[in-house]
């Protein structure tokens, strides 16, 4: 692939496709299927949802998967910046009918989502996180929130099923003096909202934290910045390679030995090839 | 160059799917048809089945309000029309009506759907020159359906029984 091939597909998915993915998620994220007319009801975005977005886009912003210089700059030409802010503006509102889709319509459960978000929102913001972290953090978030509304409460809540299920059903109810008022809807929701936290993970994988990529070179040095000194200092040891054998053997320690003087005296009479050894008299 | 082009595009999609977005929330089409009726309003390209209409009538005046309705629904899929939505909005006065109360349910769809009939009136005033009907303006009919659903004194009045159906 040539360089120019490589650009004009970057410029593709920056400018085109990223948009799109993202607005196809803010159009969905809102959209709920009534269970008995099996009409579209569209929820816009509570007010919630749009603060956690802000919260979301902080942590991409610290967490380096959006460099948000390489993005919006004085340098840049303004064709370019307003494209890119329009693409970052749709990540916002992607991110807000995101946390929409998987977030109880009204009641307690509502308020219990909405807190546990914002914890776990709270303490990413003061985690040590790098790009890939960042983004499986997210997906997990709305996993776990996607289960829980779409498949738990859904089943609990929904209008048939045996008397195991609506016997627990009753007891949650009561159990929280009726504070519990989940809203049901038809199955297609929970497919739609499945399909829209599928395509915005698949939005936030293609989104690069800039527009064009660093040479190499840079890049290694800025990601040799972001570690922690322990693996910067690992990373010096593994660059650095095997150290030389003559290096590595003069370093060996010297061993030690005790100097032990020898003397003889010559006897005529007893055979050349013995030599008697006396100890040294003292002086 | 080719950059340039494929920013300008980007910039013009982003746009359009934006407005489009924010038109189906604002709108809240309940199906793909009042997608297309709207879409197509939007293009001042839509027209109601006048065939339909015309048999919805008939229904209407044989108090036939149900198959009238469902008839009129199908003539307006995308509820846009004002004259086929005060109607609608008629037949649930008629249906609801009773001598000595008014069906609150039914009161409230009849609003509903006549409250959609002034939205898409031009200057939100609507005069249909009906001899068959006793109230000609979308207005008259809102305050009928409205004072069939407050609870008052008067509703203990055993008079009200000499009341008409409008």
């Amino acid at each position: 692939m040539t360089a120019n091939t490589r650009s004009r597909n970057r410029a593709l998915v920056r400018y085109i496709l990223l948009p799109m993915i993202f607005l196809t998620v803010a159009l969905l994220g809102g959209l709920r299927i009534d269970v008995e007319t099996k009409a579209f009801l569209f929820y816009p975005p509570p007010l919630i949802t749009l603060i956690f977005s802000v919260m979301v886009m902080l942590l991409f912003v610290r967490g380096r998967a959006v460099e948000i210089r390489a993005w919006l700059g004085s340098d840049l030409p303004a064709l370019t910046n307003v494209s890119h802010a329009l693409t970052l503006v749709t990540l916002y509102f992607a991110t807000a009918q995101a946390f929409n889709t998987v977030l109880p319509e009204r009641g307690l459960l509502k308020a219990l989502f909405c807190f546990f978000f914002a914890w776990t929102l709270w303490n990413n913001y003061f985690s040590k996180f790098d790009v890939r972290s960042l983004l499986l953090s997210m997906a997990v978030l709305f996993g776990t929130a996607f289960f829980l509304k779409h498949m738990f409460l859904a089943s609990l809540f929904a209008p048939g099923g045996g008397w195991a299920k609506k016997i627990a059903g009753f007891f949650l109810e009561v159990g929280t003096l009726g504070t519990i008022d989940s809203q049901t809807f038809a199955p297609a929701t929970g497919y739609i909202s499945f399909f829209t936290l599928l395509l915005y993970v698949a939005g936030l994988v293609l989104l690069t934290p800039r527009p064009e990529p660093e040479e190499d070179a840079r890049a290694l040095v800025r990601s040799y910045r972001d570690l922690p000194p322990l693996e910067q200092m690992a990373v010096r040891e593994a660059i650095a390679g095997p150290q030389p054998s003559a290096a590595l053997e003069a370093r060996e320690p010297q061993k030690r030995l005790d100097t032990v003087e020898v003397t003889g005296e010559l006897v005529t009479d007893m055979p050349s090839e013995e030599t008697l050894v006396t100890r040294k008299p003292d002086a | 160059m080719q950059h340039k082009l494929i920013q300008s595009v980007g910039i013009a999609w982003t746009i359009l799917f934006s407005a489009f977005i924010i038109w189906i929330y604002a709108t809240e089409p309940r199906n793909i048809k009042e997608v297309t009726a709207g879409a197509q309003a939007a293009a001042g390209a839509y027209e109601i089945d006048q065939a339909r209409f015309s048999a919805a009538l008939d229904l209407f005046y044989r108090e036939e309000f149900r198959a009238a309705r469902d008839e009129w629904n199908a003539a307006d899929p995308g509820r846009r029309d004002a004259r086929t939505q005060f109607y609608i909005a008629y037949s649930y006065y008629r249906e609801g009506w009773h001598y000595l109360y008014q069906d609150d349910a039914l009161s409230q769809q009849g609003l509903e759907a006549v409250n959609r009939a002034i939205e898409l009136s031009p200057d939100k005033t609507l005069v249909v020159e009906d001899p068959g009907l006793q109230m000609h303006t979308a207005v008259e009919l809102k305050a009928e359906l409205e004072r069939g659903m407050e609870r008052s004194v008067g509703d203990f009045n055993p008079f009200k029984v000499f009341r008409t159906r409008k």
